[in-house]
């Protein structure tokens, strides 16, 4: 149970600054995940928060009082790592135990703390097995029971799951974020992985370049995204992004005289000199068979059929839009007519790449 | 031409046997991918074709002709792998001349730099001929990897998981690229990956192989709707097929206690196969379900949720407000739901195949 707060945190490493000004509140009891590509500083921030890693400059606090000043071992936070980090010649039991050893527990609580950890992680009939006789998966269980079981303040996971098969992964995740709610803990997990990330967080914080670029629930990070490296980096396939023009009328063009008209009401925020980017997820590409309003007509160039749906990519202007349609719907080369649904399109400022909202 | 033929090969590899009575055939301009898992044979088969690796027997025809006796410079075809395998200190115009400048291929410097130029165009990295490919990002890498194996303009290309090592985005990007490639070049490319949705995006066929035998070959539909047997259901599709073992009477599927609708006859016992997609939550639907967890990808949920002992998956709408352990009703699309004997797995619509 803790509430975890960094406040203008910056790390340097030598000359290279790989935490900017990050400021971030960890809620008692959340389930935060903090995603990006490797080199962002996501394991930076969590090691920091641990301990295992010094801040240059700012405060980290657990339940209001401050930590940098901390060893690891004093700040009452258990660590998951990528590599299961077992003791071989120990048995599971004594592997789990082992934490509760070096705090001086009593061998009666110690067993009854062992037993509970590894019924609700489901290893209880591997007890009395050592790490190298079990599978990757309950290896990762084992890890987890040993952070787990001195009921720490908060459970902080360095890519606990990166190294298991897809199976497993999604098998592993379903367990991570139940037996958080079993325990109430608060949880702050880092992946590169944008599906674990959408799957498990309550709130996800984008992290890239050291900065933070956006925090929120997932549906948010989805639908809301705060400049072009989240709207990309959320999201399979990719957000379709191309540079548009605002022409009169609330038609944007794509080049080459092709544009599609959008209610103005979606447009009337940007400014006709403003350099913009369009960001349009394929499931708000409209592909139809015939004319209609606000379509235009075009070729397919390549298809996808991925059984249950499919992903059909069209021409427009300059640029090439990939749409996410139902089964069956086209073949290569086909004449379609495309259409946006204006209520999801997404505009960016093309220099900063920031969301340009409506205010509403 | 250039139709690719393995009939009856074997191979084995000490005690293991890697391929087992093998016939394949990739039609001249077919974009072919063998689907298996690691182990399968996947990797076997493409070096038995490339002359690699010889078979125990079996004969390998390519183009109508028996190779079997063929070195594998003599048979003329590009292998692209996964490794990228690039000469680190030549620019990359290094890398596309040097398969132009081996002893037996007689090109003049015209010729070659006319051909290292076509394939830049073609794979749009120009802008890179100068570039040292030490300094390419990994999807620059495995472009260039291609383009060396396409300045030869061989009529065969193999690719044994030339995408595995990319992050997911320029796999996006590539699988497209890839695709486009095949159709200019009008060449016959066999594709082997364990990626479904490499293979469902981009092959004309696919083969799905299971310790090295073939299990079926088809069109992306075919090998989706139209599955021989539950190992090639369960191989495309993400989440895969559930299956769920019930009792088929009068048209309705009898599983655990509840009774639902399908499109098929008979009495007897089987089992049920279920796209994600296909399964609906709607109150008021005859099975009872037990939220076990949720996965927002954002454009769906998948929602995980027990039956009984049995745990399904669920495709449904972004919008869906479900939490877990809530208890929900559950129905599916009638005309959907395949049917597997229970014992061999095969696909009881197929006859018996």
């Amino acid at each position: 149970m803790a509430r975890i707060e960094l406040r203008n945190i910056q790390k340097f490493f030598g000359a290279v600054q790989v935490l900017k000004d990050v400021n971030l509140t960890i809620e008692d009891g959340e389930f935060v995940v903090m995603l990006g590509q490797s080199g962002c500083g996501k394991t930076t921030t969590l090691r920091a928060i641990a301990g295992l890693e010094t801040v240059s400059s700012g405060t980290i606090s657990i339940d209001g009082r401050e930590v940098q000043g901390l060893r690891a071992a004093d700040r009452d936070i258990a660590f998951v790592f990528q590599s299961f980090s077992l003791y071989p010649h120990m048995t599971v039991q004594e592997n789990i135990a082992f934490p509760l050893r070096a705090v001086g527990m009593s061998q009666t609580d110690r067993d009854a703390a062992v037993t509970e950890v590894a019924r609700v992680l489901g290893i209880e009939r591997f007890l009395h097995r050592k790490p190298s006789a079990l599978s990757g998966g309950d290896m990762q269980r084992v890890a987890i029971g040993r952070a787990l079981v001195r009921r720490p303040k908060a459970l902080l996971m360095d890519e606990p799951i990166g190294a298991l098969d897809a199976k497993l992964r999604e098998q592993m995740r379903a367990e991570i974020k139940r037996l958080h709610i079993a325990r109430n803990s608060t949880s702050v997990y880092v992946t590169h992985d944008q599906i674990e990330a959408m799957s498990l967080a309550d709130r996800i914080v984008v992290m890239h370049g050291g900065l933070l670029q956006q925090v929120g629930a997932p549906e948010e990070v989805y639908n809301r995204p705060a400049n072009l490296f989240v709207a990309q980096f959320v999201g399979s396939p990719v957000m379709n992004v191309s540079d548009v023009a605002l022409e009169s009328g609330g038609v944007l063009g794509f080049g080459q005289g092709q544009g599609i008209a959008v209610p103005p009401g979606h447009v009337s925020h940007l400014s006709a000199s403003r350099a913009v980017k369009l960001g349009i997820r394929p499931e708000a590409v409209i592909l139809r068979h015939a004319a209609g309003e606000g379509l235009v007509e075009t070729r397919t160039t390549n298809v996808e059929p991925l059984g249950s749906h499919e992903i059909v990519d069209v021409r427009l202007g300059d640029t090439t839009l990939r749409a996410r349609v139902e089964p069956g719907f086209a073949r290569g080369g086909q004449r379609v007519w495309v259409g946006l649904d204006a209520t999801r399109a997404h505009f960016f400022d093309r220099d900063s790449g920031m969301a340009l909202r409506r205010t509403a | 031409m250039a139709r690719i033929e393995l009939r009856a090969i074997n191979k084995a590899f000490g005690a293991q046997r890697a391929l087992r009575d093998l016939d394949l055939v990739v039609e001249d301009g077919e974009f072919f991918v063998l689907l298996g898992r690691t182990g399968a044979g996947k990797t076997t088969a493409l070096r038995v074709i490339a002359g690699l690796e010889k078979p125990n027997s079996g004969q390998v025809f390519l183009g109508g002709h028996d190779v079997g006796g063929w070195t594998a410079a003599e048979r003329d075809v590009a292998l692209v792998l996964q490794q990228y395998s690039l000469y680190p200190r030549l620019t990359v115009r290094g890398n596309l001349e040097f398969p132009l400048r081996s002893r037996i291929r007689k090109f003049s410097e015209a010729e070659i730099a006319a051909r290292v130029e076509k394939a830049a165009r073609t794979l749009q990295i120009t802008h890179l001929l100068d570039r040292k490919v030490e300094r390419l990002s990994g999807g620059e890498m495995q472009r260039v990897s291609i383009g060396r194996a396409i300045v030869r303009e061989p009529s065969v290309f193999l690719m044994d998981e030339p995408l595995s090592a990319l992050d997911a985005k320029l796999r996006e990007s590539l699988r497209v690229e890839l695709k486009t490639l095949h159709s200019t070049l009008r060449a016959t490319f066999l594709f082997v990956t364990h990626d479904q949705i490499e293979a469902m995006s981009m092959a004309d066929r696919i083969g799905v192989l299971q310790k090295g035998r073939l299990v079926q070959v088809g069109t992306p539909a075919d090998i989706y709707d139209r599955p021989m047997n539950t190992f090639v259901a369960r191989s495309v599709g993400s989440p895969p097929m559930n299956l769920i073992d019930g009792r088929l009477a009068d048209g309705m599927a009898e599983v655990g206690t509840f009774r639902l609708p399908v499109q098929a006859a008979g009495d007897r016992i089987v089992t049920f196969g279920v796209r994600p997609e296909n399964l609906v939550l709607e109150a008021g639907a005859p099975g009872e379900a037990r939220i076990f967890d949720i996965e927002d990808q954002g454009v769906v949920k998948i929602v995980v949720m027990d039956v009984g002992d049995a745990r399904l998956h669920a495709t449904v709408p972004a919008g869906t407000r479900v939490a877990r352990d809530e208890v929900v009703r559950f129905g599916w699309k009638p005309e959907r739901i395949l049917t597997f004997d229970p014992q061999t797995g095969a696909n009881l619509a197929l006859g018996s195949a």
